[in-house]
């Protein structure tokens, strides 16, 4: 068969879809033999440069508790200008504006080539977008004056009508009037207290709006443009002075004394910027950027005390609940994300320290809502300077990529049911024939929230086939999922992607060889590794393992092809071949290791892990090694020690970080200076190479990569080693023999080990 | 022979008397990398020779034709900026890509490219914030202004 390895890409790269299977099994009780869940991975923004949006509003169904879009797998008749709803059944009647359509001018939504298609709904005046930025002052001087200087380009990268506001803080918390005048007032709120949203909204002069409105839509009331005008106003009007005000912002007065840390307000910050927001432009597309140098000390959501001699939480304390301050400053943030998410705000946050800032208690805050998680070292550097600026990067069109208040409505063709989504959003408690009473991730609902998010943000949803075992599946029958994403476009415009798909269901009885074909282990590893890395920040760590061990060898237990108690037989076909190598890199990630690692560094790998498209999601689970020789051209090479050659350069991209090594041949010609002899050109194009293939990377992806640039026998060539497949390791030296590779000073059991085991576990018989 | 990582090598030691030297000519690894477009449309490693003039007397003309229309508050506060890049280029203090784009931008202006001085404002800000963001606002601002004038000017 034209394999479904073109099949599968194909459709991702129209719909933007991967199913872990793409022929379902018909019952129930079959599926969940089938051990990997019925799931997909989303992304609902997925550049498509070849669609253009259509501007008119999408035609629905007519029942109620349905109101599917109108779409390629509809049935219609176009004599009596009626179609039939592919998930309900319902007869509809076509708009007037549809009375010209037949078989030979059908409406594009009709079509098969626009299974996903994309509707433009608002026209006319539109709120502008929102940047709040929220800027901790209690940051060395070179770190402010870098970050100053960052706040200040951004200004100009700025959409020019959008809005903009400022607040500071430290021991205090200062929101920024903007005005045009010479005098610039701000309102000063202590620290160590906290405030309702309406005692904010109170104490800065404003009033709730009366009436609760759809996303985007600009507001009823007029005085709002009055009263909201003092804190947040538009970049054009303002920049010049805006620039002045950052230029001049001081580090906090406050000092601070030997063996102390400063008093830093981030939970009123972030209260007052959410109950501001709120209080002002409800329910349109807002960015709170919280930019934070070190941990929140006093006040609700403190994470440290102040005393230097108290270090901040490791996994160790935790694990020994000794993290005095995590339960109730979790709480704090989580509060605050829940709020700020049901008014369609997002809250990005960009933290640049050397220790720990309290990425474990707010990072709800950006993954409730679709904020960003920067982390870096200092706002003195380039990884944080350039990905600040991808921030405000643009689509090949010349719009910006980021887009708001996206609304996520999934049904499905009534032998499905949707079990839950995992992702950047929150749950909008949508009950309906639809829902399964099984939850996967954030369960109970049709419909999540995403409040901000753009073209690679992936969500996973989860199904769960209801069909009772025996009940008959028409021939060629299909199940059927559509996907709705209303969302506010960065021009402000509402727009609805809508994406409709269908596979064929298969008995897996008589047919389980089409349903094995049709697997896409790939998507099956992301949904299995973002189930695990979920159940993860909730139950213990080795319950995680032990759950996907348990996991892996029943589904090879299903799909090898072996003898009973026969290791040496086992077999895997060419469709699942790899997912138990994903599974033995998943289990060494630090998604899920989580003692390499600081738990602010763990709540970072993982947040990103949550809401990367499946290309970006495997290289975090198996990064890539290229290797650079005089041997040949630039080829991958196996993720093993082996791959660690002295005549070599390797280059491993982890999604965070980018390393180049130097073998140790390599590393002691560059001593010796070869590259700068002329008849030895050559060798300097060797050591290039891999830079200018780094270079592309570090340029493009958001988050900016960290780069390492080490060598044999270098300390930073930890990061190599402590990923490579420890194929060669100090307890098999001997056993391996051959002068190949370097061997790895690790326990750690490798992947013929794991395989070895593996094997042993799916044939037996026990 | 392998063994466990060995400790970094003294930098100074030459490296051991059996390491031949690489091969040379053009054997297997071309550079993957295709040429990359640099950022500014000139060779910026050049001496500069744009004068502060060329640069300032066609801003200062397009302020005086906004004072008619726009506030006079805004246009003190962009002459002011102006006159602070006028100052850090007497001084000296602007390095040559800097002083290079700036003088592209005034001719965009000075053509009635709005987007394309836009942008060079843009990358300049992005580029080398540490020089400009004084003064590049009011230059932003200025650019907006212009373009927003009635039509004729």
């Amino acid at each position: 068969m034209a394999t479904y390895l073109e099949f599968i890409q194909q459709n991702e790269e129209r719909d933007g879809v991967r199913f872990s299977w793409n022929v379902w099994p018909s019952s129930r009780l079959e599926a969940t033999r089938m051990v990997v869940p019925l799931a997909c991975l989303l992304t609902p923004l997925k550049e498509r440069l070849d669609l253009p949006p259509v501007q008119y509003e999408p035609v629905l169904c007519s029942r109620p508790t349905c109101k599917a879009v109108l779409n390629p797998l509809c049935q219609v008749d176009y004599r009596a200008k009626l179609w039939a709803c592919n998930f309900c059944f319902q007869r509809n009647q076509f708009p007037p504006a549809y009375a010209g359509i037949s078989e030979v001018n059908q409406p594009a939504e009709l079509m098969p080539q626009f299974s996903t298609i994309e509707y433009i709904v608002q026209h006319g005046p539109q709120t502008p977008l929102i940047f709040l930025y929220v800027v901790d002052t209690c940051l060395e001087e070179e770190d402010l004056q870098a970050l100053k200087e960052s706040l200040q380009m951004s200004l100009s990268l700025l959409p020019p009508d959008a809005l903009v506001g400022l607040i500071t803080f430290g021991r205090m918390v200062q929101v920024h009037e903007l005005s045009c005048e010479g005098i610039s007032k701000s309102y000063v709120f202590r620290g160590t207290k906290d405030l309702t949203a309406k005692q904010i909204q109170d104490m800065l002069g404003l009033s709730r709006p009366a009436v609760p409105m759809q996303q985007g839509r600009p507001l009823q009331t007029p005085e709002q443009p009055v009263i909201s005008s003092r804190f947040l106003q538009p970049v054009h009007k303002i920049d010049m002075n805006l620039t002045d005000l950052l230029g001049e912002l001081q580090r906090d007065p406050w000092p601070v004394t030997q063996g102390k840390r400063p008093l830093r307000s981030t939970g009123v910050a972030l209260s007052i910027a959410v109950g501001l927001l709120e209080g002002t432009f409800p329910n349109t597309g807002a960015r709170i950027m919280l930019f934070t140098g070190g941990p929140p000390t006093q006040g609700p959501g403190m994470v440290v005390g102040d005393e230097l001699k108290t270090p901040i939480r490791s996994w160790h304390d935790i694990e020994k609940d000794n993290a005095r301050f995590m339960k109730k400053a979790t709480k704090h943030y989580e509060t605050l994300a829940n709020l700020s998410a049901a008014n369609g705000h997002c809250i990005d946050i960009y933290a640049c320290a050397l220790d720990q800032t309290g990425l474990l208690e707010m990072k709800c805050c950006a993954n409730f809502t679709g904020g960003h998680m920067v982390m870096g070292d200092s706002f003195n550097t380039s990884l944080f300077k350039q990905t600040f600026q991808r921030v405000f990067s643009k689509g090949y069109n010349g719009e910006f990529r980021m887009a708001f208040g996206a609304n996520l409505d999934v049904k499905t063709s009534r032998e499905l049911k949707i079990a839950g989504a995992i992702g950047p959003c929150i749950s909008l408690n949508a009950k309906g024939p639809c829902v399964s009473e099984n939850e996967f991730g954030i369960g109970g609902t049709s419909q999540w929230k995403i409040c901000s998010l753009d073209p690679s943000t992936t969500l996973a949803i989860y199904f769960e086939v209801v069909n009772q075992h025996n009940a008959p599946i028409p021939q060629g029958g299909r199940g059927a999922v559509q996907f709705v994403t209303q969302y506010q476009h960065s021009s402000t415009q509402r727009r609805i992607r809508v994406t409709t798909i269908a596979r064929n269901w298969a008995d897996a009885q008589t047919q389980l060889q089409h349903i094995e074909a049709a697997f896409d282990q790939e998507a099956a590893a992301v949904l299995m590794a973002r189930l695990g890395v979920y159940r993860a920040e909730s139950e213990e760590g080795p319950d995680v393992l032990r759950w996907l061990d348990r996991q892996l060898i029943r589904l090879c237990q299903k799909f090898g092809q072996y003898n009973k108690d026969d290791p040496n037989s086992f077999r895997l076909s060419e469709s699942f071949s790899l997912y138990p190598q994903f599974i033995f890199h998943l289990r060494r990630s630090p998604f899920l290791q989580v003692f390499n690692n600081s738990p602010d560094e763990s709540s970072y790998y993982r947040h990103h892990f949550a809401r990367q498209d499946l290309t970006q999601s495997l290289i975090m689970i198996q990064p890539i090694l290229y290797a650079y020789s005089f041997h040949g051209p630039p080829e991958p090479v196996l993720l093993d020690s082996s791959s660690i050659l002295p005549d070599r350069i390797l280059l491993m991209d982890t999604f965070f970080q980018i390393v180049i090594y130097l073998g140790e041949t390599i590393a002691q010609w560059q001593k010796a200076g070869y590259q700068d002899m002329p008849e030895y050109e050559n060798f300097k194009h060797l050591l290039q190479a891999p830079l200018d293939d780094a270079q592309e990377i570090l340029q493009t992806r958001f988050p900016m990569p960290r780069y390492v640039h080490t060598e044999h026998g270098g300390s930073q060539a930890r990061f190599l080693l402590s990923k490579v497949n420890p194929s060669q390791t100090h307890n098999n030296l001997y056993a391996w023999g051959q002068e190949s590779g370097a061997p790895i000073l690790t326990d750690d059991v490798s992947l013929q080990v794991f395989m070895d085991h593996l094997k042993k576990l799916a044939v037996s018989s026990a | 022979s392998p063994g466990p990582p060995s400790a970094p090598a003294d930098p100074a030691a030459p490296p051991p008397r059996a390491l031949g030297p690489p091969p040379q000519g053009s054997v297997g690894a071309a550079p993957r990398a295709e040429a990359r477009p640099s950022a500014a449309p000139c060779p910026e490693q050049e001496e500069c020779s744009v004068s502060a003039d060329t640069v300032l007397a066609p801003l200062r003309a397009a302020l005086d034709s906004c004072r008619a229309t726009v506030q006079k508050q805004v246009c003190n506060d962009i002459g002011r900026r102006l006159t602070v890049l006028e100052d850090a280029w007497a001084q000296g203090k602007l390095s040559a890509p800097v002083r290079k784009r700036m003088s592209l931008l005034v001719q965009e202006l000075q053509q009635q490219h709005w987007d394309a001085a836009d942008e060079i404002h843009r990358s300049l800000m992005v580029d080398h914030v540490n020089e400009v963001s004084q003064w590049m606002v009011g230059v932003k601002r200025l650019i907006a202004e212009t373009r927003d004038l009635p039509t004729g000017e």
